[in-house]
């Protein structure tokens, strides 16, 4: 059985992988890949606790957090679309009406 | 179990799902929507009462605290008063959109349903007692907010503010969800009730996960609620978004933050208090300090309130740092408090677009000819929001800021903080009344007429800050009730 711990060095590295992805990427549509596997490495993580103690919530939680992330997908691509129709681009950096 | 306490919930979800089929078959959609709505949203804050015992009836056979969905979910003081305090500033939010949005606003049928949807997200978070729920909970609030946010399709402003919004949220979210899933693989459990002592018996070689697992929490949480050091989506958001919409943002959605962080550290973490009181001490002070002094420098109101709305927010925190029973309740006091007067504000504001007077601080010059009855009511939300007694801002922040003095030590420091930035927060609430009342117009102003639908909600609120700041003892009891739920 493969250890513990190289899940959770797996979905370490994933979610590092993301908050990188959100915080230099410029393009929308990058920013959302990289949220998307922010959430996954936690799905790794909650199957992984979830096999290591025995315990079933964790797999529940997994499949919420999957849904829920797909539910996500559907309205940041809905916002994106709506941001290029009325910006005609999805690049964040040219985007800022609103400033301090 | 006893499925009748979900009833208010219930009413909500099945007139949201109605809702855009109705859409469909109407033709003139502004005169029945906010009404079917509106209604729903009645009809549930009615049975509340009855449930909280406000409506002395005994038509419904439950008992209170009901657990329910194998503990997934309690309804107690806390969640109902919570609830309460939800379904009311959603229930002033839709009776103002019914003169924000107009006929030939598109997709109007989604609005009020994605708004009915997000408030029933709240009323779940509040009701939590698994991470499970409670995520679930803070999700449907949080998605059905993305889209609300950007729901004046044809104003680029709109849409920038969805995507900041959208872009901050779901970060913040994963940021909490990495958080709970190490919480989850320390104890076993995703039950709040159980963390305490299942945390308790951990090795202690895993002190640096449960530090980090708290700290993921933390961050994600204060995304939510708008803390400094995470506060920079906020005044974008606030501005962007439909002004309805931003009531509801800042009056209910920054609740619903501090309702999970009340649960998560109050309830399921309060035996490790000594650890992240300091963080919270920290951050409250510095989100009252950072929010008070953006506030003074804004020339557009929305972002000035936005700003006050996250000085206030720092106040709230202050509850994490305290984390007793007394400071709980003066928290959720001042949750009470903040969201009537922050509802009023945010539809004055509305209503002054609607009357196409325009959202700077300038256009408030001649308001008090314009239209009186608004200036008074702004006026008052103003001396509430800054602390002036006989408000109910002051007598909330009153017990919130005894409360720190009561537990000694640091916390008085806090206090000195927090008394310190109510005192800067004079000035910038201030220069709205010389705006209205002093400053003469450059031309003679004349009087307008206010839209009925939005100068309801403003005087209703108004009048419960003048009633709150009169009389707050059964509101300040209720508070107290709700915090001996949580922290017995």
């Amino acid at each position: 059985m493969i250890p513990l711990n190289y899940y959770l060095v797996l979905s370490a590295m994933l979610f590092c992988i993301g908050v990188y992805g959100v915080l230099t990427k410029k393009n929308a549509i990058y920013v959302l890949m990289s949220i998307e596997i922010m959430l996954n490495s936690v799905n790794i993580n909650f199957v992984a606790f979830s096999t290591y103690n025995g315990d079933m919530s964790g797999q529940v939680f997994a499949l919420f957090s999957i849904a829920l992330a797909a539910a996500e997908v559907a309205i940041g691509l809905a916002i994106f679309l709506l941001l290029y129709k009325r910006h005609g681009t999805v690049e964040l950096n040219n985007i800022r009406i609103l400033r301090w | 179990m006893n499925y009748l306490i979900l009833l208010p919930q219930i009413i909500l979800v099945a007139i949201a799902m109605l809702i855009p089929a109705i859409d469909l078959y109407f033709k003139d959609k502004t005169r029945i929507l906010p009404y079917l709505a509106a209604g729903a949203l009645g009809v549930s804050l009615l049975i509340l009462s009855i449930f909280t015992g406000i409506i002395p009836l005994e038509i419904f056979d439950v008992t209170i605290p009901t657990s329910l969905f194998g503990g997934m979910l309690v309804v107690d003081r806390f969640a109902l008063f919570l609830q309460l305090l939800f379904g009311m500033v959603t229930f002033f939010v839709v009776m103002a959109s019914s003169s924000y949005i107009k006929q030939y606003d598109r997709n109007q049928g989604e609005y009020y349903s994605l708004l009915l949807i997000a408030t029933v997200g709240m009323m779940t978070v509040a009701m939590a007692n698994d991470l499970i729920t409670l995520f679930i909970g803070l999700e449907v609030a949080s998605i059905s907010s993305y889209a609300l946010t950007g729901f004046r399709k044809n104003s680029k402003k709109s849409a920038e503010a969805a995507m900041k919004y959208f872009i901050i949220g779901a970060l913040s979210s994963s940021i909490v969800l990495y958080g709970i899933s190490l919480f989850y693989g320390l104890t076993g459990t995703t039950d709040l009730a159980q963390f305490g002592t299942q945390l308790q018996n951990i090795d202690p070689s895993q002190d640096g996960l449960l530090a980090m697992a708290t700290i993921f929490l933390i961050a994600g949480f204060s995304f939510k609620v708008a803390a400094a050091p995470f506060h920079m989506w906020a005044p974008d958001v606030y501005q962007g978004a439909p002004t309805t919409i931003t009531t509801f943002l800042a009056a209910a959605s920054k609740k619903m933050g501090f309702a999970a962080l009340f649960k998560v550290f109050l309830f399921g973490l309060i035996a490790f208090k000594a650890d992240w009181a300091i963080a919270f001490g920290v951050m409250a002070a510095l989100t009252m300090t950072v929010g008070n002094l953006a506030a003074l420098k804004q020339e557009d109101l929305k972002r000035m309130l936005a700003y006050s709305s996250i000085a206030q927010a720092g106040y709230i925190m202050m509850a994490l740092a305290i984390a007793t029973q007394y400071a709980l309740g003066g928290a959720l006091f001042h949750i009470l408090t903040h969201a009537f007067m922050k509802t009023g504000a945010f539809i004055i504001v509305a209503m002054l677009s609607v009357m196409l007077i325009g959202s700077k601080v300038g256009d408030l010059r001649g308001l008090r000819i314009k239209s009186p009855i608004t200036a008074f009511c702004m006026a008052i939300m103003m001396l509430s929001l800054a602390g002036i007694p006989p408000l109910a801002g002051f007598a909330s922040k009153f017990v919130l800021f005894s409360s720190a003095i009561d537990a000694g030590g640091w916390l008085i420091w806090l206090a000195v903080v927090a008394v310190i930035n109510s005192a800067i927060s004079l000035y910038y609430y201030a220069r709205v009344l010389k705006e209205m009342y002093v400053l003469p117009t450059d031309h003679i102003p004349i009087r307008m007429k206010e839209p009925l639908a939005m100068l309801i909600p403003v005087v209703l609120t108004t009048a419960a800050v003048i009633i709150v700041g009169l009389y707050p003892e059964p509101f300040i009891d209720a508070a107290m009730d709700a915090a001996r739920a949580l922290i017995p």
